[in-house]
């Protein structure tokens, strides 16, 4: 049919009107579901004052409300928990150290199942990066303390639950007093300075503490100082290299393998709250997520030579964790320093000599899977692994790219090679390397300069549609 | 003659991206010292050098004090070497 009759068009106006307004009516549903949410931060905020003042111990409890009975009820006919366990869960106390990745389940589960108070430390707020395995925090929230996106969060799945959030790095001038107030520690940290420092406040608090990590498809989890077993430090006297720690920002990991974790991680502490007792006090307990297994490694006992539980302790108050380890806890990234001022360009800089069309070689040095993530298309890209065992095949590569690029200009200079990765860290390992080459004359003569910052700067100060990770 | 018998080698975390492999079958005296088992170990992944340190090393899925203790080890053991993760 050609056209429309007048009854058509009508049908159709209001057919559109109404799908106008449902988008409206939905829009402005969310919009206030994220004020409420932040709103909810924000009065969390506003008694961030609390914390200063100590709290006090909860009470006991002699028996369960009508409420409580039905809440819990699925739990509660468990005949090894009962109703027993459930009130040791309401009058226990639970630190958790660290709001992200392992410490969001591990709340999650823990104030579901009715544990009577939990203090959430974490100095950090929510970020886009974030939201793929920290489950407690949604995007409304992107900015805000942790602490306080989960507390609003936590609250809203159980108000019976009190929670305390402290919206700062646990140091040692603090993490003595903190844990003393709670009866189970949960270490959910993600550095290991921080690791140290919640072992020893937790063994001369006398605290125990359900240790769990994960990074890329891994995780570990382990009772740390219960009932005579081992401390953190019998098992790890030493803190490893800082240049040998790897991050989850450096090395990624998934939001399911942390998951896992910080359920298995609430599950020790609800069986130690419980009063059932924890399962992987001396032993340790793997989960490779690629190959689908789990291995329960059996431990050493306690070290009698243990710097912090041994039977001479020369940990007798908290010390500098920061030092001991060579790191910090609280940057995300370690920014290393193994190049001259003379060595390096900014984003800046090398932007001028872009344009300025000056003949040069940029070197991406990312492994491949995060140059399918994004790249500069006039890069050349050799990881730095390749680099680092001299690859033939790479070296060959390189020095074709830097032969075609130098057709026309004075062969006497030296040619420039700048070297590029995400945040300039291994750029400047290989620069290292390519002068190497070039003093055994491996590579002709060239002078090779690091991007300071990488394409993280790069996104930041000069091209603000390239994507950051 | 020293009696030898095949162990698989597990790699974990830090271990695994040194020595680029994840798991590896290997030739070993039957009766070896702790110390000197994983001194084979490092021998075939130098870089493992960076984390003895810092490893729990288990054999049989228990933990091993890297010193003299002598190991009776047969074939088809498992051997794993699991530095820390700190992530999270
Ligand atoms: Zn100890």
């Amino acid at each position: 049919m050609p056209f429309k009759t007048t009854s058509e068009r009508g049908a159709m106006a209001s057919r559109e009107e109404v799908l106008a307004l449902q988008a409206e009516v939905s829009r402005r549903e969310e919009e206030l579901s994220s004020l409420k949410q932040r709103l909810a931060a924000a009065l969390l905020a506003e008694q961030e004052t609390e914390r200063l003042v100590p709290v006090s111990p909860l009470p006991p409890k002699a028996a369960l409300s009508r409420d409580e009975i039905l809440r819990y009820s699925r739990q509660l006919v468990l005949p090894e928990l009962g109703v027993h366990g459930q009130l040791r869960l309401a009058t226990a106390s639970v630190l958790v150290v660290g709001c992200g990745g392992l410490g969001c389940p591990l709340a999650q589960y823990l104030a579901a199942a009715g544990v009577g108070r939990l203090g959430l430390v974490d100095y950090d707020v929510v970020e886009v990066s974030n939201l793929a395995r920290q489950v407690l925090h949604g995007e409304a929230l992107a900015g805000q303390a942790k602490v306080f996106s989960a507390a609003a969060a936590l609250r809203r799945l159980n108000s019976a639950v009190e929670c305390v959030p402290y919206a700062q790095a646990l140091t040692p001038a603090t993490a003595l007093d903190l844990i003393r107030r709670y009866d189970v520690v949960a270490d959910c940290s993600d550095n290991v300075p921080t690791r140290y420092l919640v072992n020893d406040a937790c063994v001369l608090a006398g605290r125990p503490l359900v240790s769990a990590s994960a990074l890329r498809f891994e995780g570990q989890i382990t009772v740390y100082h219960y009932d005579g077993g081992p401390c953190y430090r019998c098992i790890f006297p030493q803190p490893p290299p800082a240049e040998t720690v790897t991050n989850c920002a450096d090395g990624g990991v998934l939001g399911v393998v942390t998951g896992v974790l910080g359920c298995l991680q609430a599950l020790e502490v609800l069986k130690i709250a419980a009063g059932l007792g924890p399962s992987y006090s001396r032993s340790l307990l793997i989960f490779d997520a690629l190959r689908g297994q789990f291995r329960c490694i059996q431990l050493r006992s306690r070290r009698p030579d243990c710097a912090a539980c041994g039977e001479r302790p020369t940990v007798t108050d908290l010390q500098d964790y920061e030092a001991f380890c060579g790191s910090s806890a609280t940057e995300k990234c370690r920014s290393l320093q193994l190049l001259s001022p003379e060595e390096r360009v900014s984003v800046t800089d090398y932007k001028r000599l872009l344009d300025s069309g000056s003949p040069h070689l940029l070197l991406d040095v990312r492994p491949q899977v995060e140059v399918d993530i994004c790249r500069l298309p006039h890069a050349l890209h050799i990881p730095l692994q390749h680099l680092e065992r001299r690859n033939a095949e790479s070296l060959e590569l390189l020095g074709e790219a830097i032969r075609e690029r130098k057709q026309g200009t004075q062969e006497r200079v030296a040619f420039p090679v700048y070297v590029i990765c995400k945040l300039g860290n291994d750029s400047q390992k290989a620069v290292k390397i390519l002068q190497s080459l070039t003093a055994v004359q491996e590579l002709e003569s060239l002078t090779v300069q690091d991007v300071v910052g990488g394409l993280t700067a790069w996104a930041a100060k000069i091209d603000g549609t390239f994507p950051q990770y | 003659m020293v009696l030898r018998c095949q162990v698989e080698v597990l790699y974990f975390a830090k271990s695994a991206e040194i020595a680029g492999i994840r798991s590896e079958t290997i030739s070993v005296p039957q009766e070896i010292k702790a110390l000197q088992l994983w001194n084979e170990i490092e021998a075939r992944h130098p870089g493992l050098a960076d984390v003895r340190n810092q490893v729990i090393f288990a054999v049989r899925q228990e933990y091993v004090e890297l010193g003299d203790q002598v190991l009776q080890l047969r074939s088809g053991d498992e051997i794993a070497i699991i530095p820390p993760i700190s992530g999270g």
